[in-house]
């Protein structure tokens, strides 16, 4: 009798704990991603809204004195964060779509057929996989008004009457330090759009061939809808990276000359890190963070339909 | 059972008797651009003088000298001992952050043998010695005697002077239409305040903390306004240039003269030979102005062995060792032994050097100059150069920082 209930009992009681472990198991697999995420972002971000709401200066280390919004009443009334929001959109309207032509242009390229094919697609990606600050000092020495390539270059073509001093010009600088992130940056988008390319079956090109269709109609009608998914994700993704990046910026010229290049994450860092004044820093911080949060929402939503 | 715990109460004590005398450690933070870093052969040397203390010494790069160590006295992880600016005392005073010396000063035995005033000129805000100096440079005008002969013009001493020959010395050498070489290398960014604090604050009446906006002050910070915008005898690249573009312009003979130390006085030599020299800076609106370069080491009060802290630092700043040490660094011996025997730079360099001590000055010391020397100042000139604020509105901002 004991002998026949047993296993009984064992496959009565075998889906439960199956279907726990079933449960259980993506959340344990998780939870070390989940907890080094919190430690290491969450909690900052909570410490950072939290300091925006104190005035909190790191060499008066004794003073934490809760101030409520008056560090965000101050931003908001400060002269240059309305200088740097303003440089900082410029900096996110033209990076970005300059980066996303180059980079179609180039992966439109790519996806030919043409000797050394392979070659091509690994260097391109270097401007990528160079560090920010090598790019950064690079290109202060390509636009050196003295001994600067950018200058002998246009000189030689007649293009210009003198050098131009073109991180030292505040008409200049900006634009320059644009050029440079395109050049970082269209590799991203080269890439990802290659790979959107090749996942276009061949036949919609031989079935639009064989009616006619144009290349330029092809292109319309094929490519870009094949691309577009890819597209859209590529340029949020980049606009979040590129939004938060001054790297670049922070070398070249250090905001300079005056506020010329100055965006709202190299001004919160100043702020914080060369005036430690955390609280203040802080506040900018968290404003830039809550504009850029309706990049973030829109992404978020397109990666869960995405999922779904 | 009571013999046993006996014995491990005796082996807990001996074991916390050994940790309490057990070796110390100082972990001492500077920072050097000379590449040949003399620092091993200084702690080996230290270390066999005084048996029981290791030095753990770490290069920090100079740009984020100060952002790391005020982030790292915060974070509860400060260096033992640090090499430290005057302009940067007032914060860490206010951070509590340092280590009164006066008690260690009074005993040492080479107190004495310290130059002349550098100890008071480093004295804390609050009365207590703090800083133990190690080095110094007072800042002077360098120039191209070479373009200067050729062009029949003297060594600028006032500021009218200087305008007429940087207008002579600006010029296009190789008649391409071109200005091939600028008669001041101005630095315009990060550090640039030395230079602009020459052609104002010599000024009677005029220093950050009065009359900056006064018209004796106002017409100073104009003048190097009009001296980029209407004479351009600054490279147009001035209002970004640091260190680096001002002193490689230099050598390169794209400009005729600049301002710094005899910490780059050799090096100027081996590029220029003897087409390099130095003068005071010029005399400007009835005074002169020029900066005293100033560098200490300090206890941090955080210290784990406040004592072999001590040892370290003054072993820097004893006969021998401070000549060591400002061999790699290029500045000044603060012992006096060891400037009588330097020979390091040449006799032209020491000499304006020793010309221009009885105008150098330091920055006030007080907590809003590490804004003035790191934001205010180089965002507001560059404004001024750029034209989009005022030479008198740049005034009443630094005006403004220190309360005027």
């Amino acid at each position: 009798m004991t002998d026949a209930t047993m296993p009984h009992a064992q496959t009565q009681a075998a889906p439960p704990r199956r279907a726990l472990a079933r449960r259980v198991l993506p959340y344990a697999m998780l939870s070390p991603a989940v907890l080094v995420t919190l430690a290491i972002v969450f909690f900052p971000m909570v410490q950072t809204a939290w300091m925006s709401l104190h005035d909190y200066v790191l060499f008066r280390p004794n003073t934490f004195d809760w101030v409520g919004l008056k560090n965000f009443r101050t931003a908001l009334q400060d002269e240059v964060l309305w200088i740097s929001l303003w440089h900082t959109v410029i900096w996110m309207c033209t990076t970005i779509p300059a980066q996303l032509l180059l980079g179609l242009v180039t992966a439109l390229l790519l996806n030919q057929d043409f000797p050394w094919r392979p070659v091509a697609r690994a260097l391109i990606i270097i401007p990528w996989a160079l560090p920010s600050v090598v790019i950064a000092l690079m290109w202060v020495w390509i636009y050196d008004s003295n001994y600067g390539v950018a200058n002998e270059f246009l000189l030689r073509l007649g293009l210009i009457q003198k050098a131009i001093p073109w991180l030292a010009n505040p008409d200049t600088a900006l634009a320059a330090i644009i050029l440079t992130l395109t050049w970082q940056g269209f590799p991203f988008f080269a890439v990802m759009i290659l790979a959107g390319l090749q996942s276009i079956p061949r036949s919609y090109y031989e079935a639009a061939s064989i009616d006619g269709a144009s290349p330029w109609r092809q292109f319309w009608h094929i490519t870009l809808p094949g691309i577009s998914g890819v597209m859209v994700t590529a340029v949020l993704l980049r606009t979040i990276w590129v939004a938060n990046s001054f790297d670049v910026i922070f070398v070249m010229t250090g905001g300079g000359p005056g506020y010329a290049t100055y965006t709202l994450p190299l001004f919160a860092f100043v702020k914080a890190r060369t005036n430690l004044d955390f609280g203040y820093g802080s506040a900018i911080a968290v404003l830039f963070t809550l504009l850029l949060m309706l990049v973030v929402v829109v992404y978020l939503k397109r990666t869960g339909k995405a999922v779904s | 059972m009571k013999l046993a715990r006996t014995l491990g109460l005796a082996s807990v004590l001996a074991l916390s008797a050994g940790l309490a005398h057990a070796d110390s450690t100082v972990r001492f933070w500077y920072h050097f651009d000379n590449a040949d870093n003399p620092m091993d052969a200084l702690i080996t040397a230290f270390e066999e003088a005084n048996p029981g203390i290791t030095v753990e010494a770490e290069n920090v790069p100079w740009n984020s000298y100060y952002d790391q160590l005020y982030t790292a006295i915060i974070g509860g992880n400060a260096p033992d001992a640090a090499m430290v600016k005057a302009f940067a005392q007032p914060r860490l005073v206010e951070m509590g952050a340092l280590a009164p010396i006066d008690d260690w000063l009074a005993s040492w035995d080479a107190t004495a043998g310290l130059q002349d005033n550098l100890i008071d000129l480093v004295k804390g805000p609050d009365g207590n010695q703090y800083y133990l100096p190690v080095q110094y440079v007072v800042l002077y005008l360098y120039y191209r005697p070479d373009m200067f002969a050729e062009l029949g013009l003297e060594v600028p001493t006032t500021c009218e002077e200087f305008r007429e020959a940087a207008k002579a010395l600006t010029r296009d050498t190789d008649g391409d239409g071109q200005t091939d070489v600028y008669g001041f290398g101005f630095r315009g960014s990060k550090g640039g305040h030395d230079h602009w604090a020459s052609f104002v604050l010599g000024a009677e009446g005029v220093s950050l903390t009065e009359g900056l906006t006064s018209e004796a002050g106002v017409a100073g910070t104009q003048f190097v306004a009009d001296l980029f915008q209407k004479d351009e005898v600054f490279p147009p690249s001035a209002p970004n240039d640091g260190f680096q573009e001002i002193i490689g312009a230099f050598k390169a003979g794209k400009t005729a003269m600049t301002i710094h130390h005899i910490g780059s006085a050799n090096g100027m030599v081996e590029a220029l030979g003897d087409n390099v020299s130095a003068a005071p800076v010029p005399e400007c609106g009835g005074g002169r102005w020029t900066a005293f370069g100033d560098e200490s080491t300090a206890v941090l009060s955080s210290a784990e062995d406040p004592v072999a802290a001590w040892k370290w630092i003054s072993f820097l700043s004893s006969a021998g060792n401070n000549a060591k040490f400002n061999e790699a660094t290029g500045q000044l011996p603060v012992v006096k032994a060891d400037s009588e025997s330097w020979t390091l730079h040449p006799q032209r360099f020491v000499q304006a050097t020793v010309d221009s001590l009885p105008f150098a000055q330091m920055l006030p010391n007080s907590s809003e100059t590490a804004d003035f020397v790191n934001t205010i100042w180089p965002t507001a000139m560059q404004r001024v150069l750029t034209g989009d604020i005022t030479a008198e509105e740049m005034n009443a901002e630094i005006a403004k920082l220190y309360g005027g």
